[in-house]
């Protein structure tokens, strides 16, 4: 049995009035591929977000209960978000590259937190991060190109590469594949088996077929709730909870 | 006379509208058929109808009448003996039978002129009656056409779309018209001007001062005159003078302009943007000639009285203090512009950004500024296109006379202000003087031109991006 990287307790989120999370428990294990299932609007988006505490840029939004990562209360409010976000990336369900170039796509991040002094520094991480997203063979030639005339795929891993290029420990990923075509899709999955070695994932995704093909634990959410969180193997063949099996077998969402 | 007829046809009209309404209404439950539009569509389609052909029947009868009785009452007092030796004679003598005729006339009348009223009065008349019957002639047609057309049930939904296409293609050709009118009458001019005075001499002259060419047929002006006035119209000064003062301008609206357009797009609660945007909107409202005496009695006293406990000789109507409230007025422009473009940069950078660990002055400077780079330079090029086009402010605020001069406390003057001047009193209209306000006037459009060119280019390619 892994750590627990992540955990979090009677966590709740408001938007406004609407309650958008009723007290989730779920444990991340640490360098291992979660993912959340349900159906739209079930808060599955909204849990990872608290993760990152990217609540904090919509205004509305109120966060309760407690989420912690190796011990530390995420939820602080004294937190410095900053090296938070440092420690969790976040990739998102639309890849959008910045209108700079790849090498300024990558660098942008280490940049902010001071890593890579030096040039030749900096030329590594970009280096590593674009070879550990798969992304190095087909954009060396061209780094100074800009981020946005890559294909979706590309765009993607490049976002991907972004993310892990402030050397994070977990990394979040909202529907990464959900604009991308099979092909790119397959590329993606290939490349989060790979990253699982070295990261904690989070990912949201709306296709059963993916969750079980790169998760090893799957949470299902409905109506803000988690209704059901074990094995992969285990909420697929065998759920518990009625609901649970009604949604991977199609019957509703 | 026209107005009663317009009145006329005007309740001709709508009574039509009404009767062809209910007339399909009642050819359709009689004959138990499908009409092929809605009634209302046979009552527009009898509107149309009445009103189009009398209409521009009637435009066209009275651009043409006057013309032509004044030729023909020319011709007959001309008949009855009447000299005259050119034109302004010939209409000197009709003006006087025109106001004979009105009896508005007070000098002599002798037998010539009375004999040449009276047939004007006669040719009023005339004109007057058949152009009555003529637009009646033409309603009865017109409505007994489209009366037959509609017993018919004939599609009357296409064919009052076709007329409504048709009127809305008459106004944009009168717009475009009008401004290739505008374009031509400024060339024609600029070249009588360019034919006197070199275009290089003007381009590149660096001495403004066209009253020397004061009065002065452009034709009989001799070699010494000429080369006198070689170096009266120099442009540089006006040049450098209005753009000297549109950059004074842009110094201060670009930074408190883009500054406020982020405040409002990316900090401003939504409460705090639903009241201070329109507050910074009113100041685009403010007629520019407050904000030139408020730059002439106020701003410019101001600075001189500054200048003065400094030690600094500050001209009281200074290219600082025009150019300062000329940049007050832009910032509305910049502010709200920018604000738009900023806006429109899609969320999901911000959220890229934050996600890294950027902060938001972070993310602003490094990627939502950049993105709508483009946009905010097209905004901060149709702000300098308005400033180098303003004239009030400068006119009371800038100066007359044209300096040569880099320093903010002197006075200096513009194209815009030079047109005015020129334009002002009693005009002259063959001499160079004159028509050098239509070379500047030229000068300053094409330059407009472009600066609006490049800012649209901008602004588009930054669409472009993210649709």
């Amino acid at each position: 049995m892994s750590n627990i990287k992540i955990k979090s307790k009677n966590l709740n989120v408001y938007y406004g009035d609407k309650q958008a999370l009723f007290d989730v428990n779920l444990d991340l294990n640490e360098k291992e591929v979660t993912a959340l299932i349900g159906p739209s609007g079930c808060g599955k988006s909204t849990f990872i977000r608290c993760i990152n505490r990217m609540n904090d840029v919509i205004d509305i939004c109120k966060v309760t209960g407690n989420i912690e990562m190796d011990g530390m209360n995420i939820n602080d409010k004294d937190l410095d978000v900053v090296s938070l976000r440092e420690r969790v990336g976040m990739v998102f369900q639309k890849p959008n590259p910045f209108p700079k170039s790849i090498y300024d796509n990558i660098s942008y991040g280490p940049k902010i937190h001071g890593k890579g002094e030096t040039k030749s520094e900096l030329d590594q991480i970009v280096e590593n991060s674009l070879k550990k997203s798969a992304l190095w063979e087909e954009v060396k030639d061209r780094l100074d190109e800009p981020g946005t005339s890559l294909s979706g795929g590309q765009q993607q891993r490049l976002c991907i590469a972004r993310a892990i290029s402030v050397n994070p420990e977990v990394i979040l990923m909202d529907e990464p594949c959900s604009a991308l075509d099979p092909i790119a899709t397959a590329k993606i999955e290939e490349l989060i088996d790979e990253l699982k070695k070295t990261y904690t994932i989070v990912i949201v995704t709306h296709s059963m077929a993916q969750a079980v093909r790169v998760s090893q634990k799957t949470g299902f959410f409905h109506l803000g709730k988690l209704i059901e969180v074990g094995k992969t193997e285990k909420i697929f063949k065998n759920p518990d909870n009625k609901m649970t099996q009604d949604y991977i077998t199609g019957r509703f969402g | 006379m026209n107005i009663v007829l317009i009145f006329l046809i005007t309740i001709f009209s709508v009574s039509l509208f009404f009767y062809g309404k209910s007339k399909t209404k009642t050819i359709s439950l009689k004959d138990n058929i499908k009409l092929n539009a809605l009634p209302k569509f046979y009552g527009y389609y009898l509107v149309l109808w009445c009103s189009i052909p009398a209409l521009v029947f009637l435009l066209v009868w009275s651009l043409f009448e006057p013309v032509i009785i004044k030729s023909i009452i020319i011709e007959t007092a001309a008949n009855q003996g009447a000299i005259f030796s050119d034109k302004n004679e010939a209409n000197l003598i009709y003006e006087k039978i025109k106001a004979i005729h009105l009896g508005t006339y007070f000098g002599d009348i002798d037998s010539i002129l009375r004999e040449s009223a009276l047939a004007y009065a006669k040719f009023i008349n005339l004109f007057t009656n058949s152009k009555v019957v003529l637009i009646f002639g033409i309603i009865i047609a017109s409505v007994i056409y489209s009366l037959k057309k509609i017993k018919n049930n004939n599609k009357a939904r296409d064919d009052v779309e076709v007329i409504l296409k048709g009127l809305l293609f008459v106004s944009s050709l009168i717009a475009i018209l009008t401004t290739l009118g505008i374009i031509f009458s400024l060339l024609f001019e600029s070249i009588k001007f360019f034919s006197v005075i070199n275009i290089f001499d003007y381009l590149f002259g660096t001495n403004w001062s066209p009253q020397r060419a004061f009065v002065r047929d452009a034709s009989s002006i001799t070699a010494a005159e000429f080369e006198e006035l070689k170096d009266a119209f120099g442009f540089i000064p006006l040049i450098a003078g209005t753009s000297f003062i549109a950059f004074i301008a842009m110094l201060v609206a670009v930074p408190i302009g883009l500054f406020s357009g982020i405040y409002m797009a990316e900090y401003a609660s939504i409460k705090v943007r639903r009241i201070s945007k329109p507050i910074i909107e009113i100041l685009a409202g403010i007629p520019t000639v407050v904000y030139g005496f408020f730059a002439a009695l106020t701003v410019g006293p101001f600075f001189r009285q500054v200048g003065e406990n400094l030690g600094l000789t500050v001209s009281s109507e200074s290219a600082l203090a025009a150019g300062l409230i000329m940049g007050i007025m832009i910032i509305p422009y910049v502010s709200s512009l920018s604000d738009d473009v900023i806006n429109s940069v899609p969320q999901s950078l911000r959220d890229g950004s934050y996600a890294v660990g950027a902060t938001k002055s972070e993310t602003i400077k490094q990627v939502v500024i950049p993105a709508a780079l483009p946009g905010i330079i097209g905004s901060v090029l149709l702000a300098v296109s308005r400033a180098i086009g303003e004239t009030m402010i400068v006119v009371m605020a800038a100066g007359l006379a044209a300096n040569l001069t880099i320093n903010p406390l002197e006075s200096t003057t513009t194209i815009t202000t030079q047109i005015v001047m020129i334009l002002v009193g009693d005009q002259e209209f063959d001499s160079p003087k004159t028509q050098s306000a239509f070379a500047l006037g030229l000068t300053l459009f094409i330059a407009t031109l472009i600066l609006n060119y490049i800012a649209q280019r901008a602004v588009k390619k930054y669409r472009e991006k993210y649709d």
